[in-house]
């Protein structure tokens, strides 16, 4: 579907992007974002170590930034059919997130910003949610739509 | 500290093949906060090429199931690129096989470290076949709330020296190469 700068509203939602956390699934991100950081992957180190007070694993915080920039590209497209495009996300982790949870990221229309013909973009403010409705990360998306 | 055999089954890339998975190898030769200076510059330590296999397991790890991003016979045909399309956080897996394990921005790898937030910014699709070379350059650090806060830019340009992407990166992280040991060794 292509969306335009034109039809787009303010307040317009995405649909929800659910991401498991499973060890298998940070595993699996850990080797292809290169990020191999122990308080990812190795159990009994974070059990040790307690980076952030808990013994367990957690998810990356880049791994969370995915899922939150998923949320636009998975609507609209990481290159939209009428040529729109991501131009910036900006991300804050509010809480780590534990090994094995489920992660729900949500997003809206929150501003227009018009730049002219053919620089036009939207802000979307995306969050996602832990399984016990905690926010665990919130962020800007810049999506460029065409006219 | 050996890092679990079963990371194994995930490897699918050449560079996944090659790269030093150990963090706890070598973090004596990490920047440090409290020795990181404001404005201090350099290149990473290696380039990346990019490579379709190095797009494809990324986006698999993100869940994506858009064959313009998992599909690469279906990316060719129908990808306005004629390639697949990469998932815009994809500039990590190049910063963290760029930086390597040492000198300027290896903090990236402080077991240890926390990450509070990040900014990146997509100028242009990398494309198969560019080599990219990231330049880093220590841009903020500050306490808050007794916190210690580094933040360095990171510039990936391509082989023509195109701007391709940028990303403010910020991690909390032990002040001190003591404090840094006391998570190394735990």
């Amino acid at each position: 579907m292509s969306i335009s700068f034109g039809e787009i509203q303010t307040g317009h939602s995405f649909p929800p992007v659910v991401q498991s956390y499973a060890q298998q699934a940070i595993d699996h991100y850990a080797l292809a974002s290169l990020d191999m950081n122990p308080v990812h992957t190795n159990e009994e180190w974070a059990a040790r170590a307690k980076v952030f007070g808990i013994p367990e694993t957690v998810g990356h915080g880049m791994m969370t930034m995915s899922t939150l920039a998923s949320v636009v590209t998975r609507a609209w497209g990481v290159i939209g059919k009428g040529g729109g495009s991501i131009r910036f996300i900006d991300a804050k982790f509010t809480k780590p997130v534990k090994v094995g949870e489920t992660v729900t990221a949500t997003g809206k229309v929150k501003q227009k910003r018009y730049y002219g013909p053919g620089k036009n973009w939207v802000q979307v403010a995306v969050e996602a949610r832990d399984s016990t409705g905690n926010l665990i990360g919130l962020a800007e998306v810049g999506y460029n739509l065409p006219d | 500290m050996p890092v679990p055999n079963r990371l194994d089954r995930y490897v699918e890339t050449e560079k996944q093949r090659h790269f030093s998975r150990d963090f706890m190898t070598g973090w004596e030769a990490y920047e440090t906060w409290d020795e990181a200076a404001v404005g201090q510059s350099g290149l990473a330590q290696r380039t990346f090429e990019i490579t379709e296999e190095d797009i494809l397991d990324y986006n698999q790890a993100c869940g994506e199931t858009d064959p313009l991003m998992i599909d690469p016979a279906f990316a060719r045909k129908h990808s306005p690129t004629g390639e697949l399309l990469q998932h815009p956080i994809f500039v990590t897996t190049i910063a963290f096989y760029s930086l390597g394990e040492k000198g300027i921005g290896t903090w990236i790898r402080t077991p240890g470290a926390r990450n509070p937030q990040q900014r990146i910014e997509i100028i242009e699709r990398f494309r198969y076949g560019e080599i990219i070379s990231t330049t880093i350059t220590t841009a903020d650090k500050f306490t808050q709330r007794g916190k210690p806060y580094l933040q360095m830019l990171l510039d990936f340009r391509n082989e023509r020296n195109v701007l391709k992407a940028r990303w403010w990166c910020s991690l909390i992280l032990p002040e001190t190469r003591a404090d840094v040991a006391r998570f190394a060794n735990a």
